[in-house]
């Protein structure tokens, strides 16, 4: 049990820590929502009133 | 303002920004909604829970109806906070972030306002209303009834249609940290709710416990924190106008957490009967669990930085940022409480009222309000009164802080008494101002949260076509979005992404099963082959009328206070007795093992009261236990003790059954004989192996029939050391003995109406210390009178040197005459001697199987008045008869005159 936990956690983490190395595309593939999040706020922000 | 548009990364990946349509409309009726009803029953929980601590220092405090009672009032309030601030709270915030983080709307508003009603009037008032009036079920987190169960199942699948399918449209790479966990924690909750509400009521007792923990945790793990986790990452960036420190590190703390939370959910039975490699399992997630958090809070506090300006003049921000910090520290504790060596120490115990407190209104209610501050600015037309707000967040952050750290003080005062062989009730007393401090520091909270309402209601009304609060807000703060950079077209070009999130979806449920299959499923077999393996053949299911006190056991909350579980360690053994096997709760459906303890653990309470100290003590505690703090429960009884109900009746036959099955099957021979269940050799741990291989033959807790190394206890014969032994066991007695006996010791204490014998009558009678030990130390078998030899021995002694000094000497009586005495022993033999033995002795042929035994004339000598009123009137409750109408006047006389002259206590020290 305990092996088979740190064995699947350790394989995720490493395989993120991979590809985060290896493919410098896909850091800013992943880090693209936080920018579409405050996209979004600033459209509603600018919402025409009335 | 800048033309965003203009800026846009989604402008030059898809031509124009036109292609994100029109904005999605919001349904801020919806949200107005959910914000009044989660506020609305916040301060109802609230109260609620100030009630039961309420409880902890007047116990009889509105306790005279089933309706008000400790455990049902305990339901609603955690029931309440959980389902209706909580839940309408989440909803709230979906409603409003789901449309912005999904670019289109909800699915429906009909269907919003049918989850609506479905909610707060399918699930939450008709919970409350069942809860109170004893429809219920006793399983932690999950007290609603399942028919209200099945309408909570009915709203995540709502759920899912009003808030996930509008995600599923969206690109992948628009979905924020937010959205997954919003996603996540909808479905999560509607996979793991039936498993930890349903599955217990088919599963029994240890195997249904496994699913029980699993389903504590995730309460919190998929429930409370991905929604409270989604909030915390839309208010931050929303506020301080910067996007988060890294999305990828909170893409790593999501898939973290949805793996390990569910994994948890045994380290709730560490040293339990479920099997090692689950618990042990628990305790690795745990620790991991506890790293992943370090990973999330440090993304969502450097998204803080450089807006410490921000985050002080922002009171929604500032919620969120204590929510966040309270997340860190409750997570770790949590990861600690989990590890072996603190586990056994603080589990049961206050300490973990203080982290559930913390992780509730902490983490979750401190983000969630933090959340509806943040978009109550954002409805067109309101805004809240800051001022309130403000003074908002001071009173539940002191309120709060007070609480945590007086209940973590509490449950280390517990742990250490319990470590102890101090009675139980001690460990009790010991906490008493604890609890006065925890029930005042609910006082603050509950402000708090009233003055979030009425900040909500009282700030300035603004017409809906005025500037946006956002905007508001941004230009007041000269605060302002922060440069977006342009997107990686190479990457979103990338075609396997698109199928990321089914991968990510399929690993999710895959991470679920997981847990349910490793924590549930397979100790649930384990448990289920050993139980095949060693229950006794002969062990019988429950009566009717025990599985109907079982119900209003449960009903009751008497699980909440009382485990059923005695723990492989040494310290519960030595207080309670054997521990808990698998096979002892394999009719128990569901299991009632308990996650905490007010009260003493109830596995072995077969034999160990007798019938009329258990409805005494039913019918109101504090007549037989002066500082006890359980509720009374009159409504079982007509009027007294005397006249126990139908129901109470019931209760008593199944508290009566509890460790019958245990006791009856010899099964400590057959452990201690075959050293069972080698397939799980952890479970023999190294530090507890006394618990398992030689439990003690009279636990704390049990009488254990007469022992004969009761040692003889002599109060000093220095007459100032007796002094000061008299004035202690003085206070000693009146805090455990005066109950029954009476102030004064003459058998006329409060309970005494309704004991049988009654509680005797110490002024009466000459005992002997030797007599006086042997009752402190083993109880008296068939009367309410327990055994205390948990008692240091120099308590004990200053108890017996108390007793002697009830005893007024009597004025010297005339010596009897020899024909007297030779008549009374005449009569004696021919009457009294097959009970008393021919020399009063109490050894008789029929001594052996009378309880309590009868009077050893040797070791007590009751004075004349006693005497004869006991010759008159015989002793109810026990095996003497009166003599009246069987004997003379001279010959009662000559009796009395003969059992009296028998007293001759060996050589005793004590100056009396």
């Amino acid at each position: 049990m305990i092996n088979l936990i740190v064995i699947v956690i350790s394989a995720i983490m490493f395989a993120l820590l991979l590809v985060w190395w290896r493919w410098p595309a896909f850091r800013s593939w992943i880090e693209a929502p936080k920018y579409f999040m405050l996209h979004q706020e600033r459209r509603f922000d600018d919402k025409p009133k009335g | 303002m800048t033309n965003f548009a203009e800026h846009s990364p989604y402008r030059t990946e898809r031509g124009n920004a036109q292609t994100l349509g029109a904005l999605p409309s919001i349904e801020y009726s919806l949200i107005r909604a959910h914000v009044f009803a989660s506020l609305v029953t916040l301060v109802i929980s609230a109260l609620f829970g100030i009630l039961v601590a309420t409880k902890f220092t007047f116990p009889e405090f509105l306790g005279g109806h089933g309706w008000l009672t400790w455990g049902r009032l305990r339901y609603n309030h955690t029931q309440g906070i959980f389902f209706g601030w909580l839940g309408n709270a989440f909803l709230a915030f979906f409603y409003y972030a789901v449309p912005r983080l999904a670019n289109r709307p909800v699915l429906s508003r009909k269907l919003g306002w049918f989850l609506f009603w479905i909610w707060n009037f399918a699930v939450v008032l008709p919970g409350w209303v069942l809860v109170a009036a004893g429809f219920s079920q006793p399983l932690e987190w999950a007290e609603f009834p399942l028919v209200v169960d099945a309408f909570v199942v009915l709203a995540f699948i709502l759920m899912v249609f009003e808030f996930v399918l509008p995600f599923l449209k969206a690109r992948l790479s628009d979905l924020y940290v937010s959205a997954w966990y919003t996603i996540g924690g909808i479905i999560f909750t509607m996979l793991a709710y039936p498993v930890g509400n349903f599955v217990p009521e088919l599963v029994p007792g240890a195997q249904g416990a496994a699913f029980s923990g699993l389903w504590i945790h995730d309460a919190v793990g998929l429930f409370v924190t991905p929604f409270a986790l989604a909030i915390a990452y839309y208010v931050i960036p929303a506020t301080t106008r910067r996007p988060i420190y890294s999305h990828f590190l909170s893409m790593v703390g999501f898939w973290v957490l949805f793996f390990t939370y569910p994994l948890n959910g045994t380290h709730h039975y560490v040293y339990s009967a479920i099997p090692m490699a689950a618990q042990k399992g628990a305790i690795v997630a745990s620790a991991y669990l506890g790293m992943d958090v370090i990973l999330v809070v440090t993304n969502l506090l450097l998204s803080l930085r450089g807006s410490s300006g921000t985050a002080s003049k922002d009171v929604p921000l500032r919620f969120v940022w204590f929510g966040v910090v309270s997340y860190l520290v409750v997570s770790l504790q949590g990861s600690g409480q989990a590890f072996m060596p603190v586990n056994r120490f603080i589990h049961f115990t206050d300490w973990v009222i203080g982290h559930s407190h913390l992780a509730m209104i902490g983490f979750g209610s401190f983000v969630a309000l933090g959340g509806i501050a943040h978009l109550w600015q954002h409805i067109p037309g309101t805004r809240y009164n800051e001022r309130m707000m403000n003074w908002s967040f001071w009173f539940l952050a002191v309120g709060l802080t007070l609480m945590v750290t007086d209940l973590t003080i509490a449950g280390l005062v517990e742990a250490q008494v319990w470590e102890s062989s101090a009675p139980w009730i001690d460990s009790v007393r010991a906490v008493g101002s604890y609890w006065l401090v925890r029930t005042l520091s609910g006082l603050p909270i509950l402000t708090g949260f009233v003055l979030f309402w009425i900040s909500l209601v009282t700030g300035p009304r603004l017409s809906e076509a005025t500037t946006s609060a956002t905007s508001r807000v941004a230009q007041e703060n000269n605060v302002a979005f922060e440069e977006i950079p342009e997107v990686s077209r190479e990457i979103l070009s990338t075609g396997w992404l698109s199928y990321a999130h089914v991968v990510a979806f399929g690993a999710g449920v895959g991470f679920f099963a997981l847990s349910f299959l490793v924590l549930a499923i397979l100790p649930g077999k384990e448990l289920a082959d050993e139980i095949k393996r060693v229950a006794p053949v002969t062990m019988s299911t429950l009566t009717a009328s025990e599985q109907r006190g079982r119900v209003i056991y449960g009903r009751e909350g008497c699980a909440y206070c009382h485990t059923q579980q005695i723990r492989f360690l040494a310290a519960d053994v030595r207080r309670f007795g054997a521990p808990t096997e698998a096979w002892e709760t394999k009719y128990d459906y569901p299991q009632l093992w308990g996650t905490r303890r007010i009260g003493p653990d109830l596995s072995r309470e077969f034999d160990l009261h007798p019938r009329d100290w258990q409805l005494t003590h039913l019918y109101n505690p504090r007549l037989v236990v002066r500082d006890s703090v359980m509720p009374p429960y009159p409504w079982l009884f007509s009027g007294n003790a005397n006249q126990p109900t139908q129901e109470a009746l019931d209760l008593l036959a199944y508290l009566q059954s509890l460790g019958r099955a245990r006791q009856l099957s010899g099964f400590e021979q057959q452990v201690l004989v075959s050293n069972v269940r080698p397939a799980t050799p952890d479970m023999a741990m190294p530090r507890e192996a006394s618990a398992r291989a030689t439990p003690p033959t009279v636990p704390i807790a049990m009488t254990g029939g007469y022992s004969g190394s009761a040692p003889v206890l002599h109060p000093s014969s220095n007459p100032g050391d007796l002094q000061e032994e008299v004035s202690r066991g003085g206070t000693l007695f009146a805090a455990n003995c005066a109950s029954c006996h009476g102030a004064a010791g003459r058998g006329d204490g409060k309970a005494s109406s309704s004991l049988l014998p009654k509680p005797a009558n110490l002024t009466a009678a000459r005992f002997s210390d030797e007599r006086l030990s042997s009752v402190l130390w083993n109880g008296v078998a068939g009367s309410a009178m327990p055994p205390w030899r948990q008692l240091p021995a120099e308590d004990l002694r200053a108890l017996v040197a108390y007793i002697d000094s009830l005893h007024v000497p009597e004025a010297a009586p005339a010596a009897p005459e020899p024909a007297t005495l030779l008549l009374g022993k005449a009569f004696f033999i021919a009457n009294c001697s097959s009970c008393h033995g021919v020399e009063g002795a109490g050894n008789g042929p029929a001594a052996a199987a009378l309880a309590p035994s009868p009077t050893n004339f040797h070791l007590k000598k009751p004075t004349e008045q006693r005497a004869w009123e006991v010759l008159e009137n015989g002793v109810p409750g026990t095996a003497m008869p009166p003599w009246q109408n069987q004997l003379s006047g001279d010959q009662l006389h000559a009796l009395v005159e003969f059992v009296r002259s028998l007293y001759a206590p060996p050589q005793e020290n004590s100056g009396q």
